[in-house]
């Protein structure tokens, strides 16, 4: 492996982020070849936070764009402030302005109000980091102009012409695969599919990110939970389910997993009726029973 | 930048494609910049790279691995034949993904209760006769009520705001353009409001021997349903597929007949797979978006490939608003969907409806709303 991925997977670890080879060289040659980074995966794999850690890494912003569907450009790249527009407008009548001075005077940048793309573009202190989250639930039209946006790092805004990047901002797209990705979009990319975590890296997380719990409760989370993503449920837990697991558990002064407190702390990684419904008492003590021993997943 | 390498590479690329991964010129590109970078004596390294820069997704993560493996190191062991197809099929939960509810839906949509729909005793008894039992004297009094029902086809208010005239929410932005010309006196207020979508349909009929019966009162379901969905696709498959949709335009009435002998094989056997796929190949780009629905109108016997029709409906539900199946044997309750095209196909089905009378057809409009 490349000494950079491994520094780079070790300031990650220092930051408090677990990665692997896959995620670090992703990572890594996104920044290299200055693409954006296409991140997919199940909910809860740690696929925001890459970015998250991304940002302190680079000790700088974090400028986030939560999708949804009918997302305009209003809301995503830049606004008028109207109200100010409005007033400037009632001042520039007293001092008896023209139509088109007035219109000179209340549409300038002082008058703009900038959301999360335009801001990326015009930070001035250096690149950002810019994620833009679960973009498969942005609809299709929201996704041909992000296309825009992405490929120059510029933007057009009919009152006052081109706005281009000052620096290029390093950006994390994330998508749940609710819908599929246009193609177009992808081919701008690089590409990450993140799965749910080894056995090991599992527990190497939980240790980092929850310091109260112990080697041995941690590594039987780890096991319950591969347990338990093994069966058909209607929701997959991911890590981010089992991080909060172990906090409810350290908070509960639980060294170790029994049905008991599993049944009463379920609510942490299971989150659906059904899926609760079908983890009966009997299954519970089978995956419980699973966690507390080593060999057992091992074969 | 070494030749060798890039010969390597364009070879490898052309391998996956003829393997059915999707490689554009541009991820070669990015893969040969990114392997500039790599360690090329270490594999790990290459292969983490080549994953990244060609979008290796997960479905077509063992042919990667396989092909990597072979032609990459130059490594003997070829791939099973079957690992592609073994990689997929499954990891799509069942059930809609969206909920598109037609209680969004305002304008055009009225509020008759399901089942309610007044009329003769002679339409109350055609809504309940099986299109089994039904000839094609009874075909113009159930076009009519078909008529009636595809008007209640729920339309769905669209979430961006369009400028409108009239009635609407105000529009900042416009009003002040407005106010420029008047001094910034706000003289008329600009609106806007969210337009109304209609859905785009896509139906894909079965009309093999086994469907023979149900198949034409379908169609002239479809053909009602055309007038208010304007984008409606037709497709009619049974060992190949064919575009009908022209005939949607023609005359009421007419055509039935004349479109049996348009199709060839009218009322063989089926190739749902094999039609599906062709379907996939030829038009699932151009028609089918977000706000497609997609419906299959076939028994699921199929003759084929049960593996290849599963894989078609994933691509197709993958970018489809919602992939609903209607099979005429569920009017039959002993009926489970055990066929086994029936069953590849269930784990991409967003809905199973039955479909064997009018009723059924009735029931089903409010599915084929956003």
């Amino acid at each position: 492996m490349r000494p950079e991925v491994r520094a780079l997977e070790e300031a990650m670890a220092r930051e408090g982020y677990i990665a692997d080879d896959a995620i670090a060289t992703a990572l890594l040659l996104a920044d290299e070849l200055r693409k954006p980074l296409l991140v997919e995966g199940d909910a809860g794999v740690g696929k925001t936070e890459i970015a998250k850690v991304l940002s302190r890494l680079k000790g700088t912003e974090l400028i986030r764009l939560q999708c949804y569907e009918g997302l305009d450009v209003s809301t995503a790249l830049y606004e008028w402030n109207y109200p100010r527009q409005m007033l400037r407008v009632r001042m520039a009548e007293r001092e008896g302005l023209e139509p088109g001075q007035m219109e000179q005077a209340v549409f300038g940048r002082g008058y703009l109000l900038e959301r999360p793309l335009l801001r990326a573009i015009c930070r001035r202190e250096g690149p950002a980091v810019l994620l833009i989250d679960e973009v498969d639930r942005a609809d299709e039209a929201f996704e041909a102009f992000l296309l825009e946006v992405l490929s120059d790092f510029q933007v057009t805004i009919p009152e006052l012409g081109t706005i281009r990047a000052e620096h290029v901002p390093h950006v994390v797209l994330t998508s749940n695969c609710t819908r599929e990705i246009g193609d177009a979009l992808r081919r701008r990319c690089l590409y990450l599919h993140l799965d749910h975590p080894s056995l090991e890296k599992e527990v190497a997380i939980l240790r980092t990110r929850v310091p109260g719990a112990t080697a041995a409760l941690a590594e039987e989370i780890g096991r319950f939970l591969r347990a338990l993503r093994q069966r058909r449920l209607m929701r997959r837990p991911g890590v981010a389910e089992s991080i909060d697991w172990a906090q409810a558990l350290v908070r509960l002064h639980a060294d170790h997993l029994d049905p008991a407190t599993v049944r009463s702390t379920l609510g942490c990684i299971v989150k659906d009726r059904r899926d609760q419904h079908d983890l009966d008492e009997e299954e519970l003590a089978r995956l419980v029973a699973l966690a507390a021993s080593p060999e057992a997943l091992a074969s | 930048m070494n030749r060798d390498l890039v010969v390597h590479l364009a070879r490898f690329a052309g391998a996956l494609r003829e393997a059915g991964v999707r490689v554009s010129v541009d991820d070669e590109v990015d893969g040969l910049r990114a392997l500039r970078r790599s360690d090329l004596g270490d594999p790990d390294d290459v292969r983490l790279a080549l994953r990244c820069t060609f979008k290796i997704r997960p479905r077509d993560e063992r042919t990667f691995e396989a092909l990597f493996e072979r032609l990459w190191w130059g490594r003997g062991r070829a791939p099973p034949p079957a690992a592609r197809l073994r990689g997929r099929g499954v990891g799509h939960p069942l059930g809609p993904r969206r909920n598109g509810e037609a209680a969004e839906a305002g304008g055009r949509e009225r509020n008759i209760p399901e089942g309610e729909e007044p009329g003769s005793s002679r339409e109350a008894l055609l809504r309940r006769k099986s299109f089994d039992d039904c000839d094609d004297r009874d075909l113009p009094d159930m076009e009519r009520l078909m008529v009636r029902l595809a008007e209640r086809l729920a339309t769905r208010r669209s979430r961006r705001l369009r400028p409108v005239e009239g009635r609407g929410r105000a529009d900042p932005r416009r009003s002040l353009r407005r106010a420029l010309a008047t001094l910034g006196e706000v003289i008329l207020l600009a609106r806007r409001e969210r337009p109304i979508e209609t859905p785009r349909l896509v139906v894909l009929c079965d009309t093999s021997g086994s469907m023979d019966g149900q198949g034409r009162f379908l169609l002239a379901f479809v053909r009602a349903l055309a007038r208010v969905a304007k984008r409606t696709e037709v497709f009619a498959f049974n060992t190949e597929l064919v575009r009908i949709t022209p005939w949607l335009r023609g005359q009421a009435g007419q055509g039935l007949s004349g479109l049996s002998e348009a199709v060839p094989d009218w009322s063989g056997g089926t190739r749902i797979g094999e039609s599906l796929d062709a379907f996939v190949a030829r038009h699932l780009q151009e028609l089918v978006d977000s706000r497609t629905v997609v419906v299959v109108f076939s028994d699921g016997l199929e003759q084929g490939d049960p593996e290849l029709l599963a894989d078609a409906l994933r691509r197709i539900r993958a970018r489809a608003r919602r992939v609903i199946w209607l099979n005429p044997l569920l009017g039959d309750p002993r009926y489970e969907p055990t066929a086994r095209g029936m069953a590849a196909a269930l784990p991409f089905v967003d809905r199973l409806a039955p479909a064997h009378d009018l009723e059924s057809l009735e029931r089903l409009v409010p599915h084929l709303s956003l």
